[in-house]
């Protein structure tokens, strides 16, 4: 359980009610017609709203594995963190090299990288 | 045998005594992973190549019964747990920190791996074919003959959020889903918190009644969970004439009567209408139906998982069998139910929004 305070509050009820709030802003950046705005700034209104959900939903990520999966503030949090990291390196491979890799990976990469290549 | 021996190893199938160490002869884990294989592969041969074979439906009910055997081993030697034998890691680095606690990080570890390899895909698929929306938008798809009248279906990506982001109305059970998700992670840590407080400092029954509530509160909610995605997914919803509020009456569809299929190959959005010719696009969205549905059935599948976990968790809480010297085992079912709101909070944005 945490031993600290959050603003001298209870840290659950405060990640609770942070959770809620990003939840709330990221509800309204999908129903809220952005183009206008996206278009200042030199953006496609998809681009912003992905924007928006990127920056919202990594505190968010983080807050529920910190706090209420006790990942921070507790004894034994350090170690668990980093057995919780642990497969990161495999995650960055999987996004990288599959995730994002180019769309034309499978007939633009060089001839020795293609299936059928055996000789 | 001695009486003292039958003490010291108590039956494989029943209640454990835990004054003497973990059930480490316990049938029920071996059980029940050899009903979840006979379940998948049953489920697998019987809809092998999309055609559905019910000659196979009695093995998956068999895998689906083997399951729940084990469970029931495990519940029964379960119940009796007081926290009398937590055992401790020894050796380097997880030194006095909890085995269970080791084991369900090293388990979340590997669903991080599976959630991963769901992401990635999608990525993949998302970058790596064009959007449907584009390609109407574009125009050339009439001249190309990808229309209804010629049944020619092209391959492009039509992500869910173009139906389920499409009105407040439509994105209302997803979003809803995120508020239940988040508020049961916050019930679990308070039944987590009741269970916690030490002997003498509250009431037995109020502990009881508090961390049964909460646990309680956490199954309801998962259960809306469930509800509420099976409404997106198949149902669709009514919604009423609110004059006051400026609402129509109208019907919201669900994915399933749309057309939006795990096998969409000829899918035409009810926008994708040329306003000079009357054509409509056709295409062929397996490959974005597929990518979604995976992975938020996935996802479904670990929230029907810890409705079964919370089942009985909630009656042991409610025959007061969760105490400071135990309470750990919320916490430990906590952690896994954390990792399955945290999973919702990307797949929500990128799934059901964007």
């Amino acid at each position: 359980m945490a031993h600290y305070k959050i603003l001298g509050k209870d840290p659950y009820w405060m990640n609770f009610y942070g959770l809620m709030i990003l939840t709330l802003i990221e509800v309204a950046a999908v129903g809220m017609d952005l183009t206008e705005t996206a278009a200042n700034i030199g953006y496609t209104e998809k681009e912003l709203t992905l924007f928006i959900l990127v920056a919202i939903g990594l505190p968010k990520f983080i807050m529920i594995a910190a706090i209420f999966m006790h990942l921070w503030g507790d004894e034994d949090s350090k170690i668990l963190t980093l057995t919780a990291l642990f497969p990161s390196f495999f995650i960055i491979v999987m996004i990288l090299f599959i995730g994002l890799t180019h769309p034309e990976a499978t007939t633009g990469l060089p001839e020795w990288c293609r299936p059928g290549f055996y000789t | 045998m001695s009486d003292h021996d039958e003490h010291h190893h108590p039956s494989a199938w029943g209640p454990h005594d835990w004054t003497h160490g973990a059930p480490h002869n316990s049938w029920s884990p071996l059980i029940m992973s050899m009903g979840f294989g006979i379940f998948l592969f049953m489920l697998a041969e019987a809809f092998t190549n999309g055609v559905f074979n019910a000659g196979y439906v009695p093995l998956v009910f068999v895998g689906l019964f083997v399951s729940l055997v084990g469970l029931i081993i495990w519940w029964r030697q379960d119940m009796s747990f007081d926290g009398t034998y937590e055992p401790m890691a020894t050796g380097a680095p997880f030194k006095n920190i909890q085995i269970r606690k080791v084991a369900i990080w090293v388990f979340l570890m590997s669903e991080m791996m599976v959630f991963t390899s769901l992401f990635s895909t999608y990525i993949r698929y998302r970058t790596g074919i064009e959007n449907c929306q584009t390609v109407f938008e574009r125009g050339d798809w009439m001249q190309q003959g990808y229309t209804l009248e010629t049944g020619e279906a092209l391959i492009c990506f039509e992500p869910a959020s173009h139906l389920i982001a499409s009105s407040m109305w439509h994105i209302a059970p997803g979003a809803i889903n995120t508020f239940a998700l988040i508020i049961s992670s916050f019930t679990i840590v308070q039944a987590l918190r009741w269970a916690k407080k030490p002997f003498g400092t509250i009431d037995e029954e109020v502990r009881r009644k508090r961390v049964f509530r909460y646990l309680g509160s956490t199954w309801i909610l998962a259960i809306i969970f469930l509800i509420l995605k099976m409404t997106e997914w198949f149902i669709g919803f009514y919604v009423p004439e609110i004059e006051i509020l400026g609402i129509h009456e109208h019907h919201i569809h669900s994915l399933y009567a749309e057309g939006y299929l795990i096998n969409a190959d000829h899918y035409h959005h009810h926008d994708w209408v040329d306003e000079a010719t009357g054509a409509t696009m056709l295409a062929d969205i397996s490959v974005s139906a597929s990518t979604f549905y995976v992975t938020t059935g996935t996802h479904g599948v670990h929230v029907a998982g810890g409705i079964i976990g919370l089942t009985y968790m909630t009656f042991k809480a409610w025959t007061g069998g969760y105490t400071p010297k135990n309470a750990v085992s919320i916490e430990y079912f906590g952690l896994y139910w954390h990792f399955v709101d945290l999973v919702w909070v990307l797949v929500f944005p990128f799934f059901y929004l964007y």
